[in-house]
């Protein structure tokens, strides 16, 4: 009995298949891949798959994580080759590792974006926006809606123009002790813009455990 | 290829995987390399569509042809049809994300009657003139039609170019090879049509005129052009010879029935007087162990599904039932497949059988006694007696089942006040079986009880008989509601004007068209879904068409009335037909195929004795 942890990417197509899916989708391709895969011992026996991290629906990613157990131990280039053989379009297998932190030390993910905006400068406009001494949404509790303050949840890592795109790299907390999703932000600002934005692409490109370590 | 132009909009839909193609074993082929374009559109969302076994055969036959393809196309949801109309989105296909216009065939697959309506909204979305008549001269796009309902298309054909009768694993390639032929030689649609309609199974609606009486009865239905006074449907003799796929799509959504299936027998030898299935596949004709074990096997390992379902209209009936289950399980339990046996039946339901089910899952039992008393059973020929429920109960109980569920049809010809109450009565002796045992299972019984309403349909000994109408079902469900007198037994019953709209469209003639046409217009698809089903709206349009819908559903016919289908061959004969309602009314049973021949006339194709 082995557990791998393989880092695969999720774009293009794939990026449309939703969480649940996803676990139905990737089961499947560990079965059709012939990889000797372990299988829990209940009554109904199902093969155990882990996903540490949801991705929100519609996202790409380059380092999605999926923890595999396996019956036994396997050259990672044979994982690999497997899995890929099976894949559907978009979903692509990157690397095998070693599992050595748990879901629970994840505290962040780094995401890039790419923002169009047609009738305006988006780079100044996103520099208002990200000035504001308070950044509030609103988020849909058990008990209505509530209003919150994001500002403090954004860390901007890098602030790009390309061409008319304004390309923004985002840090923001993900995990078992709250996650807000990038498209909460995206959204925040096409509301201050009150102009349209386009959101051309966004994909989650790294994930971290606490003081900003790649999670491992 | 996603299609550039939905793109945008997918996040605003629900489940967007439905819009997208791209799935394992989806097939893609060069557009530059294929001379005919198949779009094989199912008339339902793609959750539903996705679990029709015929489209996933046809898919991959029509694809084994280097220069044809076939496409998946599907109705959209509404959120999604409200996103195209806005912004004129026309329908396409998964595969290639082309839009639809332009492809060769657009065929529909007709599986239940209340779909009709989203035929013609799909071809609307597609930009494809909804009435066969507005199509023109050009020999493409040709809309064509087959599955069950192809039984009886009067209703839906002003619609369609064509229909293919029976099955399509030949016909379908036979009609696309004379496609490919006329359409090099600059062919017009009506040349390709009279030319088609020489092909065995292809019934060109067209080339048929239909005179009336003036009781709206039929007169006449005249071919024209040499078409064939007769349209026999298409049979393979042969099942371990037919095309069956070796890879399937796999959706990343759940579908309705979520996993593979090998088909193991057509044909039903039952015949159970209501069931149009049972008579409309017929000749039995049985795939061999091997082959379907070794395609059960196949498909497993080309899908990586975990369900293995072996489908028929009866699985239990294979002669070689015991060797399948024994050869597939020792693959399935070692692969942590389950294997499912969607329609056992209830008397020959043996003690090993069920142990090898249960070995792979303990869920609960459905019975479909269809009638509460052995009277009722004898008419529909549900030979299904007491004793037989009750045995396999104990056994079901004996190995630990709590939950049973009967379902029964209301409404059936002859039915008593009686009958009805015999209902609650079976469903009693069910839950007195279970306390009178005295090692019961541990847990709590629950014998649950469905009614659904009789629909007569054509190639059926009932195809003469009236439905019921909605206010005497609603009687009899108080009557039956009143019989229940345990806590142990839930009833689930449900009336909805859907059957009344079902018995019209199963058994309507021509004239139906403008009333599903104006049904349409007013607003009306996605009928079989509850709540989108508007009955004003298909009120207003018999009105508006001058049509009574009893005429067609509470209307008793007589045996010499020419019914709307009674060009289309079946191979079932209508004297059988007769016999059968009359041994119906005699309260007579007729013992299965495997017995006894009941010289049905289905054999004619096979050129032999069934058995």
């Amino acid at each position: 009995m082995k557990d791998y942890r393989i880092v695969f990417e999720k774009k293009g197509i794939s990026r449309y298949i939703s969480h649940l899916d996803l676990n139905r989708c990737m089961i499947r391709a560990v079965r059709r891949s012939g990889l000797p895969a372990w299988y829990t011992e209940g009554f109904h026996p199902h093969l155990y798959l882990m996903f540490p991290l949801a991705l929100s629906l519609g996202l790409e990613s380059v380092c999605e994580i999926m923890d595999l157990r396996l019956t036994e131990e396997l050259p990672s280039k044979e994982i690999l080759d497997k899995l890929n053989s099976v894949l559907p379009s978009g979903l692509h297998a990157l690397e095998v590792r070693e599992p050595k932190m748990s879901a629970m030390d994840i505290t962040g993910a780094e995401y890039q974006v790419r923002i169009f905006c047609p009738d305006a400068d988006a780079l100044s406009l996103w520099n208002d926006f990200i000035s504001q001494p308070e950044i509030l949404i609103q988020k849909k509790t058990k008990k209505g809606m509530k209003e919150i303050n994001i500002k403090s949840m954004i860390t901007i890592r890098n602030i790009n123009r390309q061409e008319e795109d304004l390309l923004l790299t985002l840090c923001l907390p993900a995990g078992t002790d709250g996650s807000l999703n990038v498209t909460v932000v995206t959204d925040a600002f096409q509301n201050y813009a009150d102009k349209p934005i386009l959101v051309k692409s966004a994909c989650r490109t790294k994930i971290f455990s606490g003081n900003q370590q790649d999670f491992f | 290829m996603l299609n550039s132009r939905i793109e945008p909009f997918l996040l605003d839909v629900q489940k967007p995987s439905r819009y997208t193609g791209g799935e394992i074993g989806e097939i893609i082929k060069d557009k530059s390399k294929i001379d005919v374009r198949f779009a094989f559109c199912f008339p339902d969302i793609y959750d539903v569509g996705m679990s029709h076994l015929g489209m996933k055969i046809l898919y991959s036959l029509i694809n084994e042809r280097e220069n044809y393809w076939c496409e998946r196309v599907f109705a959209p949801w509404t959120d999604m049809e409200e996103i195209m109309r806005r912004e004129q989105i026309p329908l396409y296909a998964l595969e290639s994300g082309d839009e639809i216009r332009n492809f060769d065939f657009i065929g529909f697959t007709l599986q239940y009657e209340m779909s009709y309506t989203n035929i013609l909204n799909m071809l609307d979305l597609a930009g494809i003139p909804v009435l066969q008549k507005d199509r023109g001269e050009q020999i493409s796009p040709l809309v064509v039609g087959g599955g069950p309902c192809a039984c009886n298309p009067e209703p839906i054909a002003d619609f369609f170019d064509l229909f293919i009768l029976g099955e399509g694993e030949e016909v379908n390639l036979e009609l696309m090879d004379l496609y490919h032929k006329m359409k090099k030689a600059g062919a017009s649609r009506s040349e390709f049509l009279k030319s088609a309609s020489q092909i065995q199974g292809i019934y060109v609606p067209s080339l048929y005129e239909v005179a009336y009486h003036e009781d709206g009865t039929v007169k006449s239905i005249t071919p024209l052009e040499g078409a064939p006074e007769k349209i026999q449907k298409r049979v393979m003799t042969d099942m371990n010879q037919s095309y069956y796929p070796e890879q399937i799509v796999v959706p990343f959504l759940e579908t309705i029935h979520d996993r593979v299936s090998v088909e193991v027998l057509r044909g039903c030898i039952r015949g159970c007087r209501f069931c149009q299935a049972g008579f409309l596949y017929r000749p039995f004709r049985e795939k061999s162990a091997d082959v379907i074990c070794q395609q059960g096997i196949a498909l497993c390992q080309n899908t990586g599904y975990d369900e293995l379902s072996l489908s028929s209209l009866s699985t239990s009936d294979h002669s070689q039932i015991e060797e399948i289950l024994d050869n597939l399980l020792e693959y399935t339990e070692h692969q942590h497949i389950n294997l499912s046996l969607p329609s056992l039946r209830i008397d020959n339901f043996s003690k090993s059988v069920l142990e090898k089910v249960t070995t792979i899952r303990k869920s609960g039992l459905t019975f479909a006694p269809e009638a509460g008393t052995q009277r009722l059973r004898d008419v529909i020929n549900k030979n299904v007696t007491e004793e037989e429920v009750m045995r396999t109960c104990q056994i079901a109980f004996e190995g630990g089942y709590t939950t049973v569920k009967l379902y029964f049809m209301m409404g059936l010809p002859t039915e008593t006040d009686e009958d009805v109450a015999g209902i609650a009565d079976l469903a009693q002796k069910v839950v007195n079986l279970f306390y009178d045992m005295p090692e019961h299972a541990k847990g709590k019984l629950q014998v649950s009880i469905s009614t659904a309403t009789f629909v007569p349909k054509p190639f059926t000994p009932f195809e003469f008989e009236p439905q019921a109408t909605k206010e005497e079902i609603l009687r009899k469900q108080q009557i039956l509601k009143k019989a229940v007198k345990s806590k142990k037994i839930k009833t689930m019953m449900h009336v909805s004007d859907i059957s009344l709209m079902e018995a019209v469209l199963a058994r309507g003639d021509r004239r139906i068209c403008s009333v599903i046409y104006d049904a349409w217009k007013n607003g009306c698809h996605l009928d079989s879904w509850d709540e989108f089903f508007y009955a004003d709206k298909w009120y207003d349009a018999f009105r508006k068409n001058h049509l009574e819908p009893a005429f067609y559903a509470n209307r008793t016919r007589s045996y010499d009335e020419i019914m709307p289908w009674s060009h289309i061959d079946y191979l079932v004969s209508k004297s059988f037909l007769i016999r059968e309602n009359q041994k119906a009314h005699a309260e007579q049973t007729t013992p299965p195929c495997r017995q006894a021949c009941s010289g049905c006339g289905a054999n004619q194709c096979l050129g032999r004795a069934c058995f």
